[in-house]
């Protein structure tokens, strides 16, 4: 496909692809968001506090950006988050799940197995033919290098110690198949290949996310809960989010997070953004 | 462990004391400091110093420029034009200001 900047040209299925690819980026990045800010004034410290909600404002930010492309497709903010039905959100189920209550091991560890694959999911739309999906890629990926960074150094911390480790041990175990519904592909795959959006495919990128971090956290003393010799699918959970059928909490955390939206009205809350009024 | 934080707003100028940050060791350290110090403020490079390796003198332990009078060595003794040059006329600015300050401590 030859690039180009105006989606206007793109056939039906093809927009369909894109925008497919646009949702799967910004819900993961949204309920992830969503769930961080959970441990605003519950971290460890305050410093880790900080980051942590820090992390929280990169990825509402990243949402904005595949958002704000979705807006460019015609769709409206309250059509994209406020008043979609929550069936049909297509982020992983890895970033719906909640907190296992005050354990820190289970934040860093979703961050860690998130930000690697988000990393090589980046890498791969680096040459997409699509302005809208090439262009944010940079600016992305350069607030990635540290969320990557900031769960790396505290996993290597947290792993010092048994106890540490144990609780890594056991995020690892909870988390890792939820993390694999990131690589599922949805239902506009097939033309997503086709239109050469991605230099690698979602299969090569969970090869190379499990040669990243099944290698990582052996290092730091921490198994994965597969055997060399097993298949790594069969801990892939029955529902992975990315065809809009979710876990049972996220139905709970959509009517949490659009309870405030719905309680102001929709010119309320345009005031408080600071919008015009319509 | 507590790291004090200097802050550099662009290449060239000095990195200024602006607070401090609470972490394990230096890496954690730089990690925070870039969120707590140098997120909102233009940065361009930040240092961590770990509070106790600063070393420290202050007034009880020293009489900081002298006790007697050394009036002559202050810049603005000499009469000097020295609008040739921005940087020293700036100091002498600065070096009148001290003095006033000095004055009102008498």
């Amino acid at each position: 496909m030859a690039a180009t900047d105006d989606v206007a040209d793109l056939a039906p299925d093809e927009r369909a692809a894109l925008e497919a690819l646009l949702f799967r980026m910004a819900d993961d990045e949204f309920v992830l968001a969503e769930r961080y800010t959970e441990w605003q004034v519950r971290a460890p410290t305050l410093e880790s506090d900080l980051a942590l909600a820090n992390i929280a404002q990169d990825e509402l930010g990243h949402a904005r950006l595949w958002y704000d492309a979705l807006q460019g497709l015609g769709y409206s903010e309250p059509e994209l988050v406020w008043e979609r039905n929550p069936a049909d959100f297509r982020h992983s189920i890895l970033v719906e799940l909640p907190f296992t209550g005050g354990d820190w091991a289970d934040p860093i560890v979703r961050s860690y197995l998130y930000d690697e694959a988000e990393h090589l999911r980046l890498q791969a739309l680096e040459d997409a033919p699509v302005r809208a999906l090439a262009d944010p890629i940079g600016k992305v990926q350069r607030e990635e290098e540290y969320h990557r960074e900031h769960a790396q150094s505290w996993l290597e911390r947290l792993c010092d110690d048994a106890e540490g480790r144990e609780a890594v041990e056991a995020a690892v175990g909870r988390l890792f198949g939820p993390a694999l519904t990131l690589f599922v592909p949805g239902e506009h795959e097939a033309t997503v290949e086709r239109m050469g959006l991605r230099s690698e495919s979602l299969a090569d990128q969970r090869e190379q996310w499990l040669d990243v971090v099944v290698p990582f956290l052996g290092s730091l003393g921490v198994e994965v809960p597969f055997g060399p010799e097993e298949d790594v699918d069969d801990l892939l959970p029955e529902r992975v989010g990315r065809d809009g059928n979710h876990t049972d909490d996220w139905p709970a955390l959509h009517e949490e997070l659009t309870r405030t939206y719905r309680e102001l009205g929709r010119s309320d809350a345009r005031r408080l953004r600071g919008e015009r009024r319509e | 462990m507590r790291y004090e934080v200097f802050r550099q707003d662009k290449p060239g100028a000095y990195h200024t004391h602006c607070g401090d940050v609470h972490a394990p060791d230096r890496e954690m350290a730089l990690l925070f400091a870039q969120i707590q110090h140098g997120r909102r403020m233009q940065t361009n490079s930040l240092w961590v110093v770990p509070k106790e390796e600063i070393g420290e003198v202050d007034t009880d332990e020293a009489a900081f420029g002298g006790t007697t009078d050394k009036a002559y060595r202050w810049a603005t003794t000499y009469n000097v034009d020295a609008s040739f040059a921005e940087e020293i006329e700036a100091s002498e600015r600065e070096q009148a200001a001290e003095e006033r300050k000095r004055g009102s401590d008498d």
